[in-house]
């Protein structure tokens, strides 16, 4: 289980308190945050890896990636948001999709199940989104910028998050494509607190995504 | 107004040319000889304002000044996007130092805080050679 943590100081405990009940084994990826998250991780019994400088969250799923894959024994890695939007339950029910063999990467949706939950202008953006990624389509996904994912080992090993801030996401599934690795689509409802709509991206940031993207894919 | 085809094709086929091209030599000597060609260019133009205003006059813009400028126009864009796409690799170098560094760290204080987990193998035998019982830096 993989946490990226950039500045969540207020929830991070708790959230890793939660998820340590079900995963025994997490570790979190503290992006160099500037409050005090790190005294917070190490309260709890995961384990910690700590960017010395902040670098992103593309890049700090890929440190945890990298991290995970080094524990013996290790054979799915689950992603996981650090604010506290994501139910333990819904990545307990993913990894036993994966678990069965029925995938190489599951991915958590928004709007298989419960779309009524995600704020209207969100789920329009999100779905815009989605409309214009050709990687997404071939998939038939309906979310690419969900958090909660599972691994299996060998996807996990093959996987290079080279995109460090939050295009990491369309970089994702545009590999999962590319690879054709058999990614399943297992609906989860996300807890969209006062807190997690405080701290949600921008949906200017979208823009910032489709520049990062577009670049990246002229070869440069 | 051809020079407006002209001048939309050459931003147009520049930016792909730029994006495509692999570096190399080659394309390093060309970026430097673009260079040296328009500050000669302009050279020339300062010294010789007519002859700009007659080639403006010939592809169809109003006068020298504007064709210098969008000259200028061109060379700055390709110049943004050189250090956008030199930024993006020392950006990612800069990362995979920064990840190597994190990674290291960890190892040693999860390893202290954790003794009961099993160290792996190959780590453990690559670990060894370092510095023993470094504590965390910062």
């Amino acid at each position: 289980m993989i946490i990226p943590v950039f500045n969540e100081a207020s929830v991070v405990a708790g959230v890793v308190e939660e998820v340590l009940q079900t995963f025994p084994h997490v570790v979190c990826v503290d992006d160099g945050s500037s409050d005090h998250s790190v005294p917070e991780i190490l309260k709890t019994d995961a384990h910690l890896v700590r960017h010395p400088v902040n670098l992103g969250q593309g890049a700090a799923l890929q440190t945890g990636l990298a991290y995970a894959l080094r524990r013996p024994g290790a054979q799915f890695f689950v992603t996981f948001d650090s604010d506290g939007q994501h139910r333990v339950e819904d990545a307990r029910a993913m990894l036993d999709v994966a678990r069965d063999g029925d995938a190489d990467v599951v991915l958590g949706s928004r709007f298989l199940d419960h779309a009524r939950d995600v704020p209207a202008l969100k789920r329009l953006v999100l779905r815009t989104v989605m409309a214009f990624s050709v990687a997404g389509r071939r998939l038939k996904l309906t979310d690419a910028h969900n958090g909660l994912r599972v691994f299996t080992r060998a996807p996990a090993q093959d996987l290079r998050i080279t995109m460090n801030g939050m295009a990491h996401a369309s970089e994702i599934v545009a590999y999962l494509a590319r690879r054709r690795w058999k990614v399943v689509e297992v609906p989860v409802s996300i807890r969209y607190t006062d807190y997690s709509r405080a701290k949600g991206q921008s949906l200017l940031n979208g823009v910032n995504i489709l520049f990062d993207l577009s670049m990246r894919q002229r070869g440069a | 107004m051809l020079v407006k085809l002209i001048l939309i094709a050459a931003v147009l086929g520049l930016f792909v040319a730029f994006l495509r091209s692999k570096p190399g030599v080659r394309i390093q000597a060309g970026k430097r000889v673009a260079v040296v060609l328009f500050a000669a260019v302009n050279i020339y133009a300062i010294v010789r304002p007519g002859d700009v205003s007659a080639v403006a006059n010939l592809i169809g813009v109003g006068r020298g000044a504007d064709l210098v400028l969008y000259a200028l126009v061109i060379a700055f864009l390709m110049g943004m996007l050189n250090f956008y796409v030199r930024f993006k690799a020392v950006d990612q170098r800069f990362t995979a130092l920064a990840r190597a560094v994190a990674l290291r760290e960890a190892e040693v204080v999860n390893r202290e805080r954790f003794p009961d987990d099993e160290p792996h193998g190959a780590l453990a035998a690559s670990g060894s050679g370092s510095r023993p019982g470094d504590p965390e830096g910062s």
